[in-house]
């Protein structure tokens, strides 16, 4: 479909962190440059050291000190570049933060003049009247029927009750069990009464 | 001498062609001389993929001790490809849209496009993504020599350029020209085409 997003516009400070990070990073390739420098400054000085050329192996040494108080400088100044770098960015994070908090403030204003007192107060007026009006036709529907109307419903309403009641009970005829005729004699107090005499007879060993 | 596949210290596993002396030879039948050439720019940038390796030369036939010895040459069976042999599969390659010759109109060195550039451009915008960039001016320097290594590192400017032109037109990158050079703002467009 056609183009959705539109592609932002370069700004000034677009432009600005670009040509920071382009100074980084010519920083950076001179560092390497020095970083290679070094170690060649101290493989001469090995290979000196190696033929006996004392003074050679201390000339290339010196070299070396004074590369590598180069790339400490450097250093620094990548450290300050960097941290411009981020500091514009921070900024630009923060523009936009507070132009989020902007828009919200306008959006929350735009809101609340939709919401002012009196608007409410009328809705919920208006509101309370509708609700008024709902209850009355309701009334008025439910009274259209007449009181025969209405115990005929009634009846009918009894007849089912009692054809989901009583037609269930009809059919199954209530059984309960006669009462016993004779008295019953507990069997299991005979049992007790033989048990410890056999208990007490001894054990032979 | 048996044809079987065969693991170079690299750790790339050469297919048992390698271990083929007519392999590195260029064949007068044209049928199996295009199915040798294919098997070679295969053999070429898988074996370029795995070491990372985005350029080859038409002298790298003859220099011992560089990077593409392990392919270029089989010493297990004496042979090696020689540099016309080499040049012819280039153009090959060339004309199957698998490298481009960098510089142009020269036919000597080329970057290798083991992945074309719609994927690099895939690669690219999916790690500007991951790594929170969206948004930010990027430096092509610091794209393809990144602090942390990433898939980008040491991708050749040529191919970086035409990927990032690729997300340009898929309104998915935006270029930013200053004196000094160029950067790069990667936008976070719509995937979908």
């Amino acid at each position: 479909m056609g183009g959705g997003q539109s592609v932002p516009k370069i700004t000034k400070q677009d432009r600005a962190i670009l040509e920071l990070k382009l100074q980084r990073d010519k920083v950076k390739q001179y560092q390497k440059k020095i970083q290679t420098v070094l170690d060649r400054e101290h493989e001469i000085a090995k290979q000196c050291l190696a033929t006996g050329q004392k003074d050679r192996a201390l000339l290339a040494l010196r070299r070396r000190k004074y590369q590598e108080s180069l790339l400490s400088k450097t250093d620094g100044q990548l450290e300050n570049l960097e941290q411009l770098v981020s500091t514009i960015e921070f900024s630009l994070v923060e523009v936009s933060v507070l132009h989020g908090l902007q828009q919200g403030n306008e959006v929350l204003k735009e809101i609340h003049k939709e919401l002012n007192i009196e608007n409410v107060e009328r809705i919920l007026d208006e509101t309370a009247e509708a609700r008024e009006v709902q209850r009355e036709i309701g009334d008025m529907l439910a009274n259209t029927l007449s009181m025969e109307d209405e115990e005929a419903v009634q009846a009918e309403l009894r007849e089912l009750q009692s054809e989901a009641l009583g037609v269930g009970e009809t059919e199954r005829p209530i059984t309960l069990p006669s009462v016993p005729e004779t008295t019953p004699v507990s069997k299991a107090q005979e049992a007790v009464e033989e048990q410890p005499e056999r208990a007490r007879v001894p054990v032979a060993a | 001498m048996s044809l079987s596949p065969h693991t170079t210290p690299s750790g790339f596993r050469l297919p048992s062609i390698h271990a083929a002396p007519p392999f590195f030879t260029q064949q007068p039948n044209p049928a199996t001389q295009a199915v040798a050439t294919e098997q070679w720019s295969r053999l070429i940038l898988s074996y370029a993929k795995h070491r990372n390796l985005f350029t080859i030369k038409v002298e790298d036939a003859q220099t011992t001790g560089g990077d593409w010895d392990e392919i270029l040459r089989n010493d297990r069976i004496n042979r090696k490809l020689n540099t016309s042999y080499l040049a012819y599969i280039l153009e090959q390659m060339e004309r199957s849209c698998r490298l481009a010759f960098d510089p142009p109109k020269q036919s000597i060195s080329a970057v290798l496009y083991w992945r074309t550039p719609e994927e690099w451009a895939e690669v690219l915008h999916e790690w500007a993504t991951s790594t929170g960039q969206l948004n930010t001016i990027l430096t092509f320097y610091e794209i393809i020599e990144p602090p942390v290594p990433s898939p980008l590192s040491g991708v050749p400017m040529s191919i970086l350029r035409r990927a990032i032109n690729l997300l340009i037109k898929s309104n998915r990158a935006q270029l930013i020209a200053v004196a000094d050079g160029e950067g790069v703002r990667f936008l976070n467009g719509s995937t979908s085409k």
